[in-house]
């Protein structure tokens, strides 16, 4: 693998889009702010826009780096270049990666800050850790359906679906009793059914990453 | 050296003919004389933007007509009796003529016809001659 | 040294409309081969094939000295490689694309880079969406010249380009060949192209390479012969006649293994040679497809 190649495309879509992620940082901290104000309504303004913004950034980042390299027909310039179709592909989910992680990490971290920090709602802490990572699995997702399907339609579709995904994930995770119990209390409780919920969004993570790099690495054709 | 080899695409000739053509009359005029230098084969491809293999066959023939030498390694020049001797000049002649003929026919010109026109052409060219002699 | 730079042994590809078969390829190092077809006939693939971005079903590629798809990153590092379907970054300058390939590319030339740019009269801190189609073309250009490719692979360089852009990027093509190590293979439907510049020329249709020879034996082999027949008198039979057209008294032959003494045969056997005409690389091509698809429908 040719780490040096890799490098440059993940910094040739950092490059592209860094002013976008950094605005929406800048507009992730002011939503968190909104959510810091406190009252109800503050809360439910500043969360809806927090989440939109992040599922935002996510889509845009795929559909750009992915399925527009095919779309603005860059796809003939990168693969021009001295790389295997597997270091593009590499260099795909792990740019994709680095860029969106950080950036929905600061997001997350400042969340799960301003549950400890304010008085009483404590007890959302392992709801909202669910759901950030549920965002994350939703991401990747498009990011595969987006690298092995390149198709405009396809991706909305994955798009679609995780928006979906989050919502129905957040009423079950709701609903789990060792979640659900003291989800409104004010006291942190982390229970193993967090544990479990965690660890199984972890593992559709990997097995959606490593299905796309798996099915990459079968293509005969790239261009 | 420099080269004012100009070739066309509408003349119906092969390009390797046009380009053979012009070096001898270049030969033929003085410009280029015997022992000089002439451009490499991939310089004058470059200068005529016509390919490598183009040039590399009008030299070949040029060189089997003892117009120019081509030494391994050190490029061409003019031959030291660039042979343009009468001999290949007759010959294109009674080729040319025989064109001539052809053509008159063609039109349905008596011999005579031909023969008065080709006298015609002949004593136009000594009018319209500069004052250099040509070989 | 490999003295080719491309070599195609059998190689096949299926698509379920298309297919391209048993194509045999060769491309000695430092001549320029005209790769000619018309749109849909196969050059796009067999370029794709060559640069490793669509891998053949069966028969192998080596380029410049690399088998292909497997060892595609070694060999891209040293092919310069613009298609008509390229495209730069449009929200990017031509000097941020300067800048990303420079360190990619050992033999990147920037003094190089920075001359064509003056050449091609391309501004470096203009954003590649406000160029003309003629200007994305000498910039794609320029990119793949200054990485100092061993190998140029140009699909389709000169569509669409105003006659003063064509002419300055087959200056450029030839500048390349001053260097003995370099080679280019180009397609065209511009036959006018490639008949210039061209040392090799292959021509492909339907996905099979009809014809692959250097330039000028096309050009000599290739002949039109008007001729005169008496009443009554038939068409000689020659060799190598592809296409019989005209009158019966006034036949014209098609003929790809011409021989200067055909004249005197078809004298002795009756019929007058009233002319041999030579034939563009445009009309060789046209005829060649015909006679070969007729010979497959018949």
């Amino acid at each position: 693998m040719n780490y040096s190649m890799v490098k440059s495309l993940i910094l040739k879509d950092w490059y592209f889009h860094r002013r976008a992620i950094l605005l929406s940082l800048a507009g992730g901290v002011v939503s968190l702010g909104i959510v810091a104000l406190g009252g109800k309504a503050g809360f439910f303004i500043g969360l809806v826009f927090l989440i939109s913004i992040i599922i935002t950034i996510a889509a845009t980042l795929v559909m750009n780096t992915l399925v527009g390299e095919r779309e603005n027909q860059t796809l003939a310039f990168v693969m021009s270049l001295p790389i295997s179709y597997l270091e593009y592909t590499t260099a795909k989910i792990l740019g994709n990666l680095l860029i969106f992680v950080p950036f929905w990490l600061t997001l997350v971290a400042g969340s799960l800050a301003l549950i400890v920090a304010a008085p009483v709602i404590h007890g959302l802490f392992a709801f909202t850790a669910i759901m950030a990572v549920e965002i994350l699995v939703s991401t990747c997702l498009m990011i595969a359906v987006a690298l092995v399907t390149e198709s405009k339609g396809w991706t909305i579709s994955a798009m679609i679906a995780g928006n979906l995904a989050i919502n129905v994930v957040g009423y079950i995770v709701a609903h789990i009793p060792g979640i659900a119990n003291g989800m409104w209390g004010k006291a942190i409780q982390w229970s193993p059914a967090a544990s479990i919920s965690l660890a199984t969004e972890f593992a559709l993570i990997a097995l959606l990453l490593g299905g796309a790099l798996f099915i990459q690495s079968r293509k005969r054709e790239f261009i | 050296m420099h080269s004012d080899i100009v070739i066309s695409q509408s003349d119906g000739r092969p390009m390797y003919l046009q380009i053979m053509e012009q070096v001898k009359q270049r030969v033929a005029v003085g410009e280029w004389a015997a022992g000089d230098q002439i451009p490499s084969i991939r310089q004058l491809a470059i200068a005529l933007r016509v390919s490598v293999i183009t040039i590399k066959r009008a030299y070949l023939e040029l060189e089997r007509e003892g117009v120019i030498l081509t030494q391994q390694g050190r490029g061409s020049i003019i031959a030291p009796n660039p042979g343009l001797s009468p001999q290949l000049y007759h010959e294109e002649l009674s080729e040319r003529l025989e064109e001539v003929a052809r053509l008159g026919d063609l039109l349905g010109l008596s011999s005579e016809e031909i023969g008065r026109r080709t006298k015609e052409a002949a004593n136009r060219l000594i009018e319209a001659r500069p004052t250099k002699e040509i070989v | 040294m490999n003295d080719l730079s491309v070599h195609f042994d059998g190689v096949g590809k299926r698509y379920p409309h298309f297919s391209l078969e048993n194509i045999h390829l060769e491309l000695p190092t430092g001549s320029i081969m005209g790769f000619i077809g018309a749109n849909g006939a196969g050059k796009s693939t067999t370029i794709r094939i060559l640069m490793g971005l669509v891998h053949q079903d069966e028969g192998s590629v080596r380029v410049l000295g690399h088998s292909m798809p497997a060892e595609q990153a070694a060999a891209k590092l040293d092919i310069g490689f613009v298609s008509e379907d390229m495209r730069l970054y449009g929200q990017a300058t031509l000097a941020w694309h300067m800048d990303f390939l420079r360190p990619i590319y050992p033999r990147w030339d920037q003094s190089y880079a920075e001359e064509l740019a003056r050449r091609f009269d391309l501004k470096l801190q203009q954003k590649i969406k406000g160029l003309s189609h003629g200007q994305r073309v000498k910039a794609a250009l320029l990119l793949a010249l200054a990485r100092s490719p061993r190998l140029l692979v140009l699909d389709e360089p000169t569509t669409g380009l105003d006659p003063v852009a064509r002419v300055e990027v087959l200056d450029e093509l030839m500048a390349v060949l001053a260097d003995e190590d370099r080679t280019i293979l180009f397609s065209s439907h511009n036959t006018l192209d490639v008949e210039q510049i061209s040392d090799q020329i292959t021509f492909i249709d339907r996905g099979r390479i009809i014809d692959s020879d250097d330039k000028e034996a096309f050009l000599d082999r290739w002949r039109r012969l008007r001729l005169v027949l008496p009443p009554d008198g038939v068409v000689p039979r020659l060799p190598g006649v592809v296409e019989v057209g005209g009158s019966s008294r006034l036949p014209v032959l098609t003929t790809n293994r011409y021989e200067p003494v055909m004249v005197s045969v078809c004298n002795d056997l009756g019929a007058t040679v009233q002319a041999v005409d030579s034939m563009t690389l445009e009309e060789i091509f046209v005829a060649n497809v015909h006679s070969r698809r007729e010979r497959l429908t018949a």
